[in-house]
C-alpha cells in the first residue's frame, strides 16, 4: 500500500515534465523492481489512477483525477492508522 | 413496577455510550478501508464494531431484564457475552500490531501474567477479562514504541486509550472481589474514557474525497 502512496504522490508532486513520468524515474523513486513495478503500474492504470502518455520512446505515467482523490484519502487515513502505531 | 437505582441508569448509560463510540469509531474505519482498501483500516473496522456491539450487548441486557423481564440484575451470561464480543475487537488491535504468541517467555511474567488466568478459576466471563486486558496492554506498549519513533501527538492519545481500556478490564475484573463497590462503575467511566480518546486521531483525518480501487492491489 505504501509503496502505491509513493507512486502516485511522485506522479503527481515531482514529474519531471508535464508529460508524466517514465518508468525509469519511477523505479528511482520509489525504488522497487522492474517486474514489480510493471505489476503495479498496470494495475493502477486499469484502476484508473493513473494514465498512461505515450512519449517519442516509452510510456509515461500522469496521475488521475481518480488518483488525486484515492492519493488524498490515503494520507488522511494513513495518519489515522499512524496514530495507532499501525502502518495503512 | 421494578425500582431502578441510580447506579444502574449509569449503567446502562455508559454502556450505551460505549456502543455510540464504538460503533462511531467503526464507521471512521470502514470508511476509510472503503476507500482505501486497506487491511489494517479493515481490521480496525472489524476491532471497534466488536467492541461497540459488546458494550451494546451488555447496555441492552440491562435494558431487558430490568425493565422488560423485571429481574433483579443482569444475567451473567448476557455480560459474559458482551464482554467476549468486546476481546474479540481487542484481539484485532493486538493483532494488528503483529501479535507473535500469546505467553511470554519470560519465567519473571509467567509468574505475573499466569494467576490472571488461574484465580479467576472456571469463571468463563474472568477468563475473558484476563484474555481482554492482556491484549490490551500489549496493544498499548506497541503504540507506546511507535510513539517514541514518531512523536506524533495523536498516537499517544491512542496508547492513553487502549491503556485506559486496559485499566477498565482490570477494574472490572477487580471488582468481582469487591462486587457491592463502584469498582464495577469506575472501571466502565474508565474504558469509556479509553474510547474517547482513540476518538482524537480522527479530527486529523478529513473525510471529503476519497476512491477506493476495485480489485487487489
Amino acid at each position: 500500500m505504501s509503496i502505491i502512496g509513493d507512486i502516485l504522490t511522485t506522479t503527481r508532486d515531482e514529474s519531471p515534465d508535464e508529460s508524466g513520468s517514465s518508468v525509469t524515474y519511477l523505479i528511482r523513486k520509489a525504488n522497487i523492481s522492474h517486474g514489480r513495478l510493471a505489476k503495479i503500474l498496470d494495475t493502477l492504470v486499469q484502476q484508473g489512477l493513473l494514465e498512461q502518455t505515450s512519449s517519442e520512446r516509452a510510456c509515461k505515467y500522469k496521475i488521475s483525477e481518480r488518483g488525486r482523490e484515492f492519493l488524498q484519502a490515503y494520507r488522511g487515513f494513513r495518519e489515522f492508522a499512524d496514530s495507532f502505531g499501525l502502518r495503512i | 413496577m421494578v425500582v431502578v437505582s441510580e447506579p444502574v441508569i449509569l449503567e446502562i448509560a455508559l454502556n450505551l455510550l460505549g456502543l455510540v463510540v464504538g460503533l462511531a469509531l467503526g464507521i471512521f474505519s470502514y470508511i476509510g478501508f472503503k476507500n482505501t482498501g486497506s487491511p489494517t483500516l479493515f481490521r480496525l473496522n472489524i476491532s471497534f464494531f466488536s467492541i461497540g456491539i459488546g458494550f451494546g450487548v451488555v447496555g441492552f441486557g440491562f435494558i431487558v431484564e430490568y425493565f422488560v423481564l423485571g429481574y433483579g440484575g443482569i444475567s451473567g451470561w448476557i455480560q459474559t457475552l458482551g464482554i467476549g464480543i468486546q476481546t474479540v475487537g481487542y484481539f484485532f488491535i493486538a493483532f494488528s500490531h503483529g501479535i507473535k504468541s500469546f505467553f511470554p517467555k519470560s519465567r519473571y511474567f509467567k509468574s505475573i501474567i499466569l494467576p490472571l488466568f488461574i484465580i479467576p478459576g472456571n469463571s468463563l466471563e474472568h477468563i475473558i477479562r484476563s484474555i481482554s486486558f492482556i491484549l490490551l496492554v500489549y496493544g498499548t506498549i506497541e503504540t507506546i514504541m511507535s510513539y517514541m519513533e514518531s512523536r506524533k501527538r495523536s498516537t499517544i492519545f491512542v496508547a492513553a486509550g487502549l491503556g485506559l481500556l486496559a485499566l477498565g478490564e482490570f477494574l472490572g475484573w477487580y471488582s468481582v472481589i469487591f462486587p457491592k463497590s463502584v469498582l464495577y462503575l469506575v472501571s466502565l467511566s474508565t474504558k469509556i474514557a479509553g474510547l474517547g480518546a482513540l476518538f482524537v486521531p480522527i479530527s486529523q483525518v478529513p473525510l471529503r474525497g476519497g476512491v477506493r480501487p476495485g480489485g487487489s492491489l
